[in-house]
């Protein structure tokens, strides 16, 4: 008993003496209780409240300076009066007497204390019980949460960029390894670099992505005016399609209007790209390669085919203008005439050496055209737009999504790589559902080249294993992903968090009493424990996402883009309904028979008859030509 | 007296509009001869309202000084013609006069509007990417007299194209010309607005012989956009007369 009653003395002595400051120091305990409770409630870091402090400093600076100047000394009497005008029940004149003081001293006492509160339950050497830093935890995570929802609230909070032109992608839940904000800012060269997305379904994912293409374009027309760079483009594969898609390309047209984008090309609907563009030796490598073709006996017929689509391609007549005419190429007859002409004499004996196979590769190339549709057959190219939004069938049609990804991926590499006449172009290919194209889009040899081409890559995918059919290539992905990888609720984060690193915390054992009692003796150790938490990650709800870079994590609860209203659609009789950069109809190739179309696709805009003005322009300038 | 003064004003506007003309294309606008229309630009610089000068084969050049154009109330610099653009100038000059030559223009009460009002009224706000027609021309619903036509209220964007250029580039030219919404100079955001009526319900090429196959291969590559390209042949008298095809 003697013992217990030793070891409690100097606890109760302590605990005396501490009351007793905080009673003779009593405004400053009642700032610091105030900072403490207000950080619990609206889970603040300590640095807040020593920031808070150092801004009362010029209120301590005058304070003091008009001591000195009242009393020629730099003993302030404010404190005595204080007391007085307390004795006397003038609380207020009480108060505005000690605030000067009271107030930086109370914020950097209330700062130590829940600085070592935070590090006590960190260590789990503080609560009650073991289980009590796990609740705090939790309780610290909704209080954050809360606090940065109430923060991508407030009109004008959020901005998507900065003064400095950095990016904003909104409020800071949490940060480990980074710096403690109150807004997640990213340089905007992080922008530029090559980043991921992983999110499940109904995560955020698609806001995130409109924010991050919207940060990109505003950034890119700051720098375009400053002369720092040319003129942004935004090519985005939708990989997954169906009406969700061409819902989403609808919203990114207006929220990317609204960042700068002057115009918006929705691919297939409303606009087309140009295979037949491509220089002659891309153009046979991005035919040949969107053909799917085996290996073993069937690479003898790749390679029958590569000759085959190079004789047609490189026709002495020059490279073909369309699909119909490419195909039209593809016979004996044609080929046998036009190396004929005299000097081609080896192209005329591989024309005829392969003349049995030209009819199988014209087969192959007739069924593949006419799924891929009118897409790529022209006219327009990147240029005719800053932003291209491509719908790519993958859910549905997964080899068609493959093709045209990789004749997609083809024309951009060749757009890229064409001389410029004015500052480089900045580029941005974004590919969503990325694991419906992986399997034939090596999307890292563009990684590899695409820095110093001015082309940055983001890849999205709904997981980990969504990112690339092999567990190597997922890797190559994601650590080269030097922008950052963005992490929002997902069932698997292991991996990835796994790519963030580790950082030492303590880990504090205690000894078990009896029952639910623990003693306070106990042993800590160093140990490593993953930056980002997995089980947060797991639990994320939608809108909320880690930025993993640099060996360090910030939570982050993402701001939502209001896009400008939709357009009303034109009237059905008032107004005129006209055609806005719509594909041409799919090439009628030889023995094709043109099927009814009785339905209308999305993006189809009804075309008016207008009416003849054939009489008055024959009576100006004559018949057509 | 009153029909003199009504041409001469007629004359000065036309010429303020088209950045200039040549003394045989004034003589057509006016209805006269060489010699009338010389005498009439002598007229026009002898009053400080215009200059005249020999910038290419065949006639005088006729432009409106900084005086000529505050008379028509036309606020464009005031400069002779650019001399590497003559030949394309007196191409959409003789667009316009055979135009304004058929009954059913000047029955419809069509309006010209010139590239040089486009191009003034988008001032320094042009982008790199705008691309001006040669002209525009609107024709209203109704017409102060007369039916109105049965293209009453369409707007058409002129081209006129001398020498040709790649297929892909007249294609995106018509694309771009077709799927307009805005007017020139509007804010970038309602140059293109799906959904809005476009601006021009067709564009009329008229073309050199060697750039009519360009044009034709383009139209063709637009699909079902071509249905608003009309395609015509330059009228003769729209080259420079060492430039004139055979």
């Amino acid at each position: 008993m003697s013992g217990a009653a030793g070891r409690l003395a100097p606890r109760a002595l302590a605990a005396a003496a501490v009351a007793a400051v905080a009673t003779v120091l009593l405004p400053v305990t009642l700032v610091a209780a105030i900072s403490v409770a207000a950080a619990s409630r609206r889970g603040w870091q300590p640095g807040r409240l020593y920031r808070a402090a150092g801004w009362c400093l010029p209120m301590l600076v005058v304070w003091l300076a008009a001591s000195v100047i009242s009393r020629h000394s730099l003993a302030a009497a404010s404190p005595q009066l204080a007391w007085l005008a307390l004795g006397r029940g003038q609380y207020l004149t009480a108060a505005v007497l000690i605030a000067p003081l009271a107030v930086p001293a109370g914020l950097l006492a209330g700062g130590l204390a829940w600085s070592f509160r935070l590090a006590s339950m960190a260590a789990q050497a503080a609560g009650r019980s073991p289980a009590a830093a796990v609740s705090f935890d939790d309780r610290q995570w909704r209080h954050q949460v809360r606090a940065a929802k109430a923060l991508i609230a407030a009109p004008g909070a959020v901005p998507l960029l900065t003064h400095g032109g950095d990016f904003v992608a909104g409020a800071v839940i949490r940060a480990v390894g980074h710096p403690a904000r109150a807004l997640t800012v990213l340089p905007e060269s992080r922008l530029r670099s090559h980043q991921i997305v992983i999110g499940a379904t109904g995560t955020g994912k698609t806001t995130l992505l409109l924010r991050l293409w919207a940060g990109y374009l505003a950034a890119a027309r700051r720098r375009q005016a400053a002369r720092m760079a040319g003129p942004p483009l935004i090519v985005i594969l939708d990989c997954k399609g169906g009406g969700d898609a061409r819902r989403i390309a609808d919203r990114a047209r207006r929220v990317l209007r609204s960042a700068g984008a002057g115009n918006v090309a929705v691919w297939p609907d409303e606009a087309c790209l140009s295979l037949w563009t491509l220089p002659a030796r891309q153009l046979v490598s991005t035919l040949v390669d969107l053909i799917e073709h085996g290996t073993g006996g069937a690479a003898y017929y790749t390679d029958v085919m590569e000759a085959v689509v190079t004789l047609a391609v490189e026709a002495p007549c020059g490279r073909p203008s369309s699909t119909a005419d490419f195909l039209a190429r593809l016979d004996p007859g044609w080929l046998g005439l036009a190396y004929s002409a005299g000097g081609y004499e080896d192209q005329l004996a591989l024309a005829r050496s392969a003349a049995r196979q030209v009819p199988d590769v014209a087969l192959r190339f007739r069924t593949l055209f006419r799924r891929l549709g009118p897409g790529l057959d022209g006219p327009g190219n990147f240029a005719d737009a800053d932003v291209w939004y491509c719908i790519l069938e993958g859910t549905t049609e997964v080899a068609v999504a493959e093709a045209q990804a990789r004749a997609l991926v083809d024309l951009l590499a060749s757009f890229v790589t064409q001389p410029a006449s004015g500052p480089q172009r900045q580029i941005l290919l974004a590919v969503d559902e990325f694991s419906a194209v992986a399997r034939r889009l090596p999307i890292w040899q563009l990684y590899e080249r695409a820095r110093s081409l001015g082309l940055s890559v983001q890849v999205s995918a709904q997981s980990w294993h969504g990112l690339a059919a092999r567990q190597d290539d997922r890797y190559r992905l994601a650590t080269t992903a030097e922008g950052g990888i963005w992490l929002l609720g997902t069932p698997h984060p292991d991996p990835v968090i796994a790519l963030a690193g580790q950082r030492a915390s303590l880990d504090t054992s205690r000894q078990l009493a009896g029952r639910l009692r623990w003693r306070r003796h106990g042993s800590s150790r160093l140990r490593d424990k993953p930056v980002a938490d997995p089980n947060r990650i797991r639990a994320f709800e939608p809108g909320q996402a880690a930025y993993i870079h640099h060996g360090g994590v910030t939570f982050t609860q993402i701001k939502r883009l209001v896009a400008g209203p939709a357009a009303l659609a034109a009237g059905p009789s008032s107004e005129r309904t006209l055609a806005v950069a719509a594909p041409p109809a799919a090439p009628v190739l030889p023995g094709d028979t043109v099927p009814p179309r009785d339905t209308v696709l999305p993006g189809d805009t009804v075309l008016p008859v207008l009416p003849d003005v054939s009489g008055l322009l024959d009576a100006a300038f004559g018949p057509p030509p | 007296m009153t029909t003199a003064a009504s041409n001469d004003r007629a004359g000065l506007l036309f010429t303020a509009e088209m950045y200039g003309l040549q003394l045989d294309q004034l003589a057509e606008l006016q209805g006269g001869t060489m010699r009338q229309a010389r005498a009439l630009a002598a007229r026009w610089a002898s009053a400080g309202l215009a200059d005249s000068a020999v910038l290419s084969q065949g006639p005088p050049w006729v432009w409106l000084t900084r005086a000529g154009l505050q008379a028509c109330g036309l606020k464009y610099a005031a400069a002779p013609p650019a001399l590497g653009r003559l030949e394309h100038i007196r191409a959409v000059t003789a667009a316009r006069l055979a135009l304004q030559s058929v009954p059913a223009y000047r029955d419809g009460g069509a309006y010209w509007r010139s590239e040089r009002r486009l191009h003034a009224r988008l001032g320094s706000h042009r982008g790199v990417r705008d691309h001006l027609p040669d002209a525009e021309v609107h024709w209203p619903d109704a017409p102060a007299s007369g039916a109105p036509p049965d293209w009453a209220g369409e707007c058409w964007a002129i081209e006129v194209e001398l020498t040709p250029k790649t297929v892909a580039r007249t294609t995106s030219i018509m694309r771009e010309l077709l799927a307009r919404t805005g007017d020139y100079g509007c804010p970038a955001a309602e140059a293109r607005v799906a959904g809005l009526p476009a601006r021009h319900a067709r564009a009329v090429y008229l073309c050199s012989p060697a750039a009519t196959g360009t044009v034709v291969r383009a139209t063709d590559a637009l699909g079902s956009l071509s249905a608003r390209i009309a395609i015509r042949v330059l009228p003769a008298a729209g080259y420079l007369p060492a430039r004139r095809p055979p």
